[in-house]
């Protein structure tokens, strides 16, 4: 704990991660005011540029990156009524309605200090529970592992915006890419087509831009001519203690939400701002003022969205399964970097680990200074006109899909993922639950094929194993416990 | 027959991956031992897939989904690009493509200021080339300007 605890405070002590901090923060909050980037793509287009970094320092820029575009986007939710991401979808309910009777200055001083307050609350959750979680997961075989994957999976049904069963082809389809190229047992090429360059399968940095930055571009190209109108924004005000007295027990609540929702595999931001939403207004008295600029909606959506960030962590680096596209690409970014995600980060790089929870907690305490005093000047950066910022999209996005292999067949890959990333979009097809099965497709096979080894291929004794069958049961009760319940309901309704 | 042609087309894919996936060497029973064929897990997946495309088809057609509108001519324009770059890398050079490319999306998505249009397009790709070649050390593929450049 001493040892944890030192780590973190080891951030303080490095002037130069500081300042990537710092500088990270003010273009996470950047990319988030951008309608249409939001943190996983600025995660995608900035991965690239932490090659050369030391890996700790790299994760820290993406984590950093992560939980500020993640807050920033109510800034532009409060002021122009479209989140910078979709996570601050549920602030437009109440944000913009506050900024329309003149209050714009107090939204946007609750929803800094209610995204502070979830980041932080999420960290010291994540500082917990990582590591005892990662002592459970030492026990992990390949049975276990394999489940978890499975359930991993099954979580994506709700991933993103299409329905689950669509976002269910989705992941197979992403688990299937994962299977081009050399298959590692037997070294048999699989659906490369003579390509040589797929020997060790498609790299994953690739395919993400291109799902995530370029397939934005084109869904953006339909909004080109779109002008957005600013509200007048005098100066962010804290909260006043009236304030405080109405959002302590929400933000308390839509804390402990998020960093829950977080945790699960597969399920992010955007469904905890929804969910503390709802609950704020569930347990709130006034409950009429919601829709019309209430501060406890806001502090509902604005705590269990950044709470999610922390909470999101916790798969990710522990069992290596990422709960978003934002955290698929920092999974990407530890593997790149050479840190295997799994138990073990936690007994091999410890230090790194808690370094790398210290940036993020500094990263909160910037972006309350920022989101305090400069938010009217980022608001402003979300005028930039369409025309002129997503052409330099595609600038880096081709140099950022060269750079990580130069290879040119990578920046095609990226252009490829990109035109299929919007068609699959277009037909309401989400892509994050592709990046996910790309990423998990790997341990499904592998963690399936030595569990078919252990057990000389009766694949049922997968079942004996306690540990992968609750796994099992909770992805089967994940795909179909609401039907179930739906059709015990209708019988009892019936008899 | 509208709602089924996604799901139709995704089927296809699933039937042409199968059929690849069969035509996939057999490893021997030495090496693979008591686990799977490297054919078996994609076509196990695409089984699973068809079963899924099944529903959604079953779905479609129950609640067929409102009609998509074609796309406006902003984002074929933004598509055309993309063969455009692949022909101009091939041919002439990267940083070239990078700037057609961007000057063609600015102005195709509304920018009327040309002179803003051109000088971010060959600023931004510039400054990006400076900063990948000079600072993180990754070398671009060879062209007309980076021939120049690299001597």
């Amino acid at each position: 704990m001493l040892e944890a605890v030192s780590a973190m405070a080891s951030v303080m002590g490095d002037p130069y991660l500081l300042g990537l901090i710092t500088v990270t923060t003010i273009l996470g909050i950047i990319i988030g005011v951008l309608p249409g980037l939001g943190a996983t793509t600025g995660a995608a287009l900035l991965l690239p540029f932490t090659l050369t970094m030391d890996p700790v320092h790299a994760i820290a820029v993406l984590a950093t990156l992560y939980v500020s575009a993640t807050f920033a986007g109510s800034i532009t939710a409060i002021l122009i009524n479209t989140p910078g991401t979709s996570a601050a979808a549920a602030t437009t309910f109440d944000g913009f309605p506050l900024a329309q009777r003149g209050e714009a200055g107090r939204a946007l001083g609750v929803a800094v200090v209610a995204s502070t307050i979830g980041g932080i609350f999420s960290i010291l959750v994540l500082c917990l529970a990582a590591p005892m979680l990662a002592k459970v997961a030492y026990e992990f075989r390949p049975p276990e592992y394999f489940a978890l994957t499975i359930f991993g999976l099954s979580m994506l049904a709700s991933v993103g915006a299409g329905g689950a069963v669509k976002n269910l082809i989705g992941g197979i389809f992403g688990v299937w890419l994962a299977t081009i190229g050399a298959e590692r047992v037997t070294s048999i090429e699989r659906f490369m087509f003579g390509n040589y360059e797929l020997y060790e399968g498609l790299s994953f940095v690739p395919v993400m831009i291109g799902l995530f930055a370029i397939s934005e571009l084109l869904v953006q190209s339909k909004n080109a001519h779109r002008v957005a109108d600013l509200v007048t924004l005098k100066a962010v005000k804290l909260p006043t203690r009236e304030d405080y007295r109405r959002i302590w027990k929400t933000i308390a609540r839509s804390s402990g939400i998020g960093t829950f929702i977080g945790i699960l595999p597969a399920e992010g931001a955007t469904v905890a701002s929804m969910i503390g939403y709802s609950e704020a207004r569930r347990w709130s008295k006034n409950r009429e003022e919601f829709g019309k600029g209430s501060v406890e909606g806001i502090a509902g959506a604005e705590a269990a969205n950044n709470a999610a960030t922390g909470g999101a962590m916790v798969p990710t680096m522990v069992l290596g399964i990422p709960g978003s596209g934002t955290t698929a690409i920092i999974l990407v970014g530890l593997m790149v970097h050479g840190l295997r995600p799994g138990p073990y980060l936690f007994t091999e790089q410890v230090e790194s680990v808690y370094q790398i929870f210290g940036s993020m907690l500094v990263a909160n305490i910037i972006f309350l200074g920022m989101g305090l005093y400069a938010a009217k000047l980022f608001a402003r950066i979300s005028l930039i006109p369409t025309a002129i910022l997503w052409p330099i999209v595609f600038a880096l996005s081709v140099i950022g899909a060269y750079a990580l292999s130069a290879s040119l067949l990578d920046v095609w890959i990226a252009l490829i993922f990109g035109v299929v990333g919007f068609f699959a979009r277009r037909h309401g097809f989400s892509v994050a639950p592709i990046a996910v099965g790309l990423i998990l497709g790997h341990m499904v096979e592998v963690n399936l094929q030595n569990s078919l080894k252990m057990f000389d291929g009766a694949w049922w004794m997968i079942l004996t194993q306690p540990l992968a069958l609750l796994f099992l049961v909770l992805a089967f009760l994940g795909l179909f416990g609401s039907q179930i319940v739906k059709l015990i309901t209708r019988g009892g309704r019936a008899s | 027959m509208r709602p089924l042609i996604i799901p139709g087309i995704l089927a296809a894919f699933s039937v042409v991956i199968i059929y690849l996936a069969m035509q996939l060497k057999l490893s021997p029973p030495m090496i693979v031992g008591h686990s799977m064929q490297p054919r078996s897990f994609p076509i196990f997946l695409m089984v699973i897939n068809l079963i899924l495309l099944g529903i959604l088809a079953w779905e479609c057609w129950r609640a067929p989904p409102p009609a998509i509108e074609l796309e406006g001519i902003t984002t074929w324009i933004s598509i055309a690009t993309f063969a455009a770059f692949y022909f101009l890398t091939t041919y002439a050079d990267f940083f070239i493509a990078i700037a057609v490319v961007m000057f063609v999306l600015s102005t195709s998505w509304g920018e009327r200021r040309l002179h803003v249009a051109a000088l971010i397009s060959v600023t931004v790709p510039l400054t990006l080339f400076l900063l990948f070649d000079e600072v993180l050390k990754i070398r671009f593929p060879r062209g007309l300007i980076t021939n120049w450049y690299y001597g």
